[in-house]
């Protein structure tokens, strides 16, 4: 998805917040995700829940509307926290408690959900679910919301929003007139029948779980402690686990034990004449784009061939077109997919798709947050197998990007793939360049079984200078201290695609 | 690099392994025949050739993939100079370049077939073309019709023909190719599958011709159709 696209949905989102619209399920993006695990790769928090309960037209959507926006509209700081999503479960009949449960502890723990989606105009629950990943603070709001001792374990605050029965009288037959095109006949016998005496022997009593209770109305002073203190939360969560070590320690060079031609799973592409050939062109800086593309699409299907070697094959038998027997082999993975991490990671799709064909290709958008070179996970579009664990956990999947330099980049895109459910050994990473003094160690410590194909490694990582793009959060155009591979082939997706 | 138990074996390095193959009558092979690393990749690319229920689009595509393999590792055995370049961050590069003009020849009609590989790998390179058939009167092959680039004997020639059988045709090629100036050393003959016995006959004529075939198979029938082979190859690719 291109910049323009994000800048769309954050559009969006913010118009529907202002609107007090509820729109429901939707997976709020705003500055990108920062890293969610340590240099050990393992997960350092679990994404922030908050539990909201209440009547029906008592305000909730209102109230969890409002601690998104607060998120969203105020300092850097905040904005990079808002990447979180929100799902619903309004109406008892949609309500499977035991699902909703395990949803949102998937969530919870940073692994990716198929979240059940409800039809108001159709009375039921669809076929199709919603894909989540990703949140950094997730909201779950609903009637029951506080009911379920389950959930209600899940919930890092609980909040009741409490209102009276003829304010949600009044709101709940404006709404479901307008939005949902009920007669008020229809509203008032259901609300008698089923609504009233479910609230006042199910609802209303789930209030003594709550943290907070907030009024359904005139709650600003409620939603700005609930936010603060939800800031604060995740503050300290990051401070205690993620003091900078992603950004310094794992980024910047460090000193190599052994060498990384010993190392069984990275994989150097055999030196031959072609391939020297080959990257004498690519690291040349007066190669022509011409020739960068047509080189790097060469270089490319040969890492791809080498990549291949790594997926299981079993013996399998032919019969040739002169009816002879013969005894082969076969490819036995179940699924198959490339992931390319963009912009560069494209670079290498040319050669994936000439070695590979009729398979999906996804995307991660990873781009470094332009003050402090953070790595910060801006979108992601996976191949449907990887979406639900349980095809994810037979994926291989060839991961692209142009270089492991620092390794910021591989190790988010990692740890996205294992989040979903993949297998360490399933992933094989394809790259031109691997930096000897970068990330790559600290990368093989954190996932020791993920493979890695290059083209060659190079020996020196050095500090450079990247002209700042003035942009959001950079108003300025502030250049940053980046580290640059020496020799190196430049910037590989400038040179590709610029 | 290096090999785990449960990585796949690691592959012989082509250009200076020769004979690095699986078949059964690898002995004996002269040194000038060079085969691709004989991977469970590559064999499983093999068979999906071979099955006579592959469509012709699988065809296409997983020929395409062995051929420019065969078209890489035919080039490593042009030679290269020492060369050193600039690069974006300001270091020089100890690195080398191509050296010496090079074109194809296909053996028409299915040689064409691995032209478009060769260009993928080698651009807008030029092409020449032979047409060989069998003499019905003498049954010997005979050549039909040829077209080479003017100044084709001061280039390295990367003759295509995707079997060797008998190597009857090859040979008649090769003939062709020395005839107009092209010396022996300068022809690389690039082939998917091959006969032990078409790679000894062909070898045995041109000891300093390097050949480079993907698959070595087990021999010929009565009729001269490699076994098991994978059918006509032009009839696969452009008839059926």
């Amino acid at each position: 998805m291109s910049q323009s696209d994000l800048g769309q949905e954050l559009h969006d989102s913010q118009r529907a917040s202002v609107s007090l619209k509820a729109q429901k399920n939707t997976l709020l993006i705003s500055h990108g995700r920062p890293p969610w695990y340590g240099p050990d790769g393992k997960r350092i928090s679990d994404a922030f829940v908050i539990g909201v309960g209440g009547g029906s037209a008592s305000g909730k959507t209102h109230v969890a509307r409002q601690i998104d926006s607060f998120y969203k509209y105020h300092s850097p700081e905040e904005m990079k926290l808002a990447f979180e999503s929100k799902f619903d479960f309004d109406h008892p009949d949609a309500i499977d408690m035991p699902m909703f449960a395990s949803c949102l502890a998937d969530l919870k723990a940073c692994r990716q959900t198929n979240i059940p989606v409800y039809s108001f105009a159709e009375h039921q629950r669809l076929e199709e679910t919603k894909y989540a990943y990703g949140a950094t603070v997730i909201i779950a709001e609903g009637i029951m919301a506080l009911h379920d001792p389950e959930l209600r374990s899940l919930y890092d605050l609980k909040v009741f929003v409490q209102c009276d029965s003829d304010l949600m009288l009044a709101r709940r037959i404006a709404r479901d007139v307008k939005e949902r095109g009920r007669s008020l006949d229809g509203i008032l016998e259901q609300y008698l029948r089923y609504v009233k005496p479910s609230y006042d022997t199910f609802v209303r009593p789930t209030a003594a779980f709550a943290d907070i209770i907030v009024p359904g109305q005139n709650n600003s002073v409620a939603i700005d402690l609930i936010s603060t203190h939800t800031r604060r939360q995740l503050q300290e969560r990051s401070n205690s686990f993620r003091p900078r070590m992603v950004t310094s320690s794992l980024h910047a060079p460090s000193l190599v034990d052994e060498p990384l031609e010993n190392d069984s799973n990275l994989m150097i592409l055999p030196s031959t004449p072609q391939l020297e050939g080959i990257f004498t062109i690519l690291r040349s800086k007066d190669t022509s784009n011409q020739d960068f593309i047509f080189f790097t699409d060469r270089l490319s299907t040969l890492l791809v061939e080498q990549a291949l070697q790594f997926l299981p094959y079993s013996p399998h038998t032919v019969t040739t077109p002169l009816g002879v027997e013969c005894l082969g082999k076969t490819l036995v993975s179940k699924y198959l997919c490339g992931v390319s991490v963009l912009r560069s990671g494209s670079a290498l799709e040319r050669g994936f798709r000439r070695v590979i064909n009729n398979v999906p290709v996804g995307t991660l958008l990873i781009q470094s947050n332009s003050i402090d070179g953070e790595p910060l996970l801006l979108h992601l579009k996976l191949p449907v197998s990887l979406r639900h664990r349980s095809s994810a956990e037979d994926t291989w999947v060839i991961l692209l990007d142009a270089q492991i330099g620092t390794g910021a980049a591989a190790f988010m895109s990692i740890r996205i793939l294992l989040d979903h459910g993949v297998r360490q050994d399933h992933i094989i990473f394809v790259t031109f360049l691997v930096a000897r003094t970068g990330g790559i160690t600290t990368l093989h410590r954190a996932f020791p079984h993920v493979k890695i194909v290059c083209g060659a490694v190079d020996n020196e990582m050095r500090e450079g200078w990247l002209e700042g793009d003035r942009g959001e959060g950079n108003e300025d155009g502030i250049g940053r201290k980046i580290w640059v591979m020496n020799p190196g082939m430049g910037q590989i997706g400038d040179r590709y695609y610029l | 690099m290096s090999s785990t138990s449960d990585a796949p074996v690691a592959p012989p390095q082509p250009s200076l392994q020769p004979n690095a193959n699986g078949a059964t009558d690898t002995n004996g092979l002269p040194s000038s025949v060079f085969t691709l690393p004989q991977t469970a990749q590559l064999e499983a690319l093999y068979t999906i050739i071979r099955d006579k229920y592959t469509s012709r689009g699988d065809f296409l595509f997983y020929s395409d993939r062995i051929i420019r393999l065969l078209v890489e590792e035919g080039l490593n055995h042009l030679p290269v100079v020492q060369k050193s370049v600039i690069t974006p961050t300001g270091s020089t590069y100890d690195g080398v370049g191509f050296e010496g003009k090079i074109c194809g020849v296909s053996i028409l009609r299915a040689g064409e077939a691995m032209e478009a590989g060769l260009r993928e790998v080698c651009r807008s390179v030029r092409i020449g073309k032979i047409l060989i058939q069998r003499d019905e009167e003498t049954m010997q092959p005979k050549l039909f019709y040829s077209k080479f680039p003017q100044d084709i004997a001061k280039r390295y020639v990367l003759l295509l023909d995707p079997m060797l059988a008998t190597g009857g045709s090859a040979i008649k090629a090769v003939d062709v190719l020395m005839e107009n100036g092209v010396p022996e050393d300068r022809i690389i003959f690039i082939n998917l599958i091959s006969s032990p016995e078409g790679l000894k006959t062909f070898s045995g004529k041109f000891p300093r011709l390097k050949v480079i075939t993907g698959w070595i198979d087990q021999g010929l029938n009565e009729k001269a159709y490699i076994i098991p082979g994978l059918g006509d190859f032009g009839e696969r690719r452009y008839c059926e």
